[in-house]
């Protein structure tokens, strides 16, 4: 479905970030009595991804490098959101 | 004052941009496309079938042998009516029984003694025969004497009228020997009256065997809050019983993904009772009606249709029918919540 080198790309930003979490279990949490779906959890993932590269990229110094910051940054968080989707809860 | 420098000014600014925008909108489109083609829902529930139990016959509930909450295996007697008043019915209809086959009897002596008379009528008939034919040749022989006058006349004269007599004795010897062959008749009323004494003797022994009520399958009693004593009404529902052969769950999915679903589809479903544990399933039927909130036609009137101007209309689910493959009685409670996924996860590869 995925293009080969685009799954790879994906592969080596991403994989690191859902690698190790062997997901098991129905795709919705429950959280004081109601249940919460996993897109919820992607997009929360996507904002917190976005939030989190902001300021790793403010400390390194790559955020100069950017230009058009507001899209790049929601762009990011899109990708891992759709990412998280895909390779933990989607059908692979 | 600091400048902000214009985006323009970095081109390795503008390909990651670009790059990471590009690769955001096809991964969209990839999940978009993979979301229609492997359906899921997180509001599915548990469903399997009921008996509501009841007996065809009312009566105090004087034996109830199960409890609530209490699994019951195809066979089980469940409880007992009191069988007294469908007992007395029982030995009524016997005696009934009884009586309809002495009538039979009756019927068929009496029906031998119609016999035995119509046998007598008929000889009546060869006895009347004989007497009339002897009585003519009496005539034809003194009618010449009569003519010479050898004999009074008055013997012949009462030759003729003993000929007379005797022919009306023959025609009425004819006549009783038809009225006594009717008279026989048959025994097709006492035997109908027979026939339907048994009837309502197997039907009062039904009755009695309906007072005992026994499990129509494997199952879980439920909403069961009586005790002995309570009085039954005929088919009223004593509590219901929720089969446990066979366990299903029925998943809302809209309409526009029905179309990559087939009968035989394997399911993933995971009941909320412990959602850690995938269970193998597959999808039975789809759903072929539900009722439309839009148009409500009602019998005998006219369609109701509200004006409204609507310009985004939310999908209609239809209720896919999952049946589950591997049952694991401690993840399934009827209404429970699931999450299904069509043809893909843990339980799918």
């Amino acid at each position: 479905m995925i293009p080969k080198p685009f799954h790879r790309f994906l592969s080596v930003l991403l994989v690191p970030l859902v690698s190790g979490c062997t997901f098991q279990g129905a795709p919705s949490f429950p959280i004081v009595g109601a249940y919460f779906p996993a897109w919820m959890v992607c997009g929360l993932t996507g904002i917190a991804v976005a939030l989190i590269l902001r300021v790793i990229f403010l400390l390194t110094g790559i955020d100069t490098l950017l230009s058009f910051r507001l899209f790049t940054y929601v762009a990011l968080g899109v990708l891992s959101a759709l990412a998280l989707w895909v390779f933990v809860f989607g059908p692979g | 004052m600091q400048h902000v420098r214009i985006s323009g000014k970095k081109p390795l600014g503008i390909l990651i941009a670009v790059t990471c925008i590009g690769a955001a909108t096809l991964l969209g489109v990839v999940v978009a496309h993979k979301s229609n083609k492997y359906p899921s829902s997180d509001s599915a529930s548990i469903d399997a079938e009921l008996v509501h139990v009841a007996s065809t016959v009312g009566g105090r509930l004087i034996d109830l042998r199960v409890h609530v909450n209490q699994h019951v295996h195809k066979g089980d007697v469940l409880y007992r009516l009191d069988p007294e008043p469908y007992l007395l019915t029982v030995r009524q209809a016997e005696a009934n029984l009884e009586l309809a086959n002495a009538e039979v009897e009756n019927q068929k002596r009496l029906v031998g003694v119609k016999t035995a008379n119509a046998a007598v009528a008929t000889d009546q008939i060869t006895r009347a025969q004989t007497n009339r034919d002897l009585a003519a040749r009496t005539t034809e022989r003194l009618k010449p004497l009569a003519g010479k006058a050898y004999i009074p006349w008055q013997e012949y004269d009462q030759a003729r009228v003993a000929l007379h007599n005797a022919e009306v004795s023959l025609a009425q010897a004819h006549q009783q020997s038809v009225a006594a062959d009717m008279a026989v008749g048959d025994l097709k009323s006492s035997l109908a009256a027979q026939a339907a004494s048994q009837a309502a003797l197997d039907h009062a022994r039904y009755e009695l065997r309906q007072t005992t009520v026994i499990a129509p399958t494997d199952g879980y009693v439920t909403s069961l809050q009586v005790k002995p004593g309570e009085v039954l009404a005929p088919s009223q529902v004593l509590f219901t019983l929720i089969a446990d052969d066979a366990w299903y769950v029925t998943a809302p999915i809209r309409e526009i993904n029905l179309s990559s679903i087939h009968a035989g589809d394997c399911v993933t479903v995971y009941s909320m009772i412990n959602r850690h544990t995938p269970l193998r399933g597959h999808v039975e039927s789809i759903g072929w009606g539900i009722m439309s909130a839009d148009t409500t036609i009602l019998a005998r009137a006219l369609p109701i249709v509200p004006r409204q101007m609507d310009w985004v209309h939310v999908a209609q689910r239809f209720p896919v029918r999952i049946q589950i493959d591997d049952i694991r009685p401690e993840l399934l409670r009827m209404g429970a919540t699931a999450n299904v996924e069509i043809r893909y996860g843990a339980a799918c590869h």
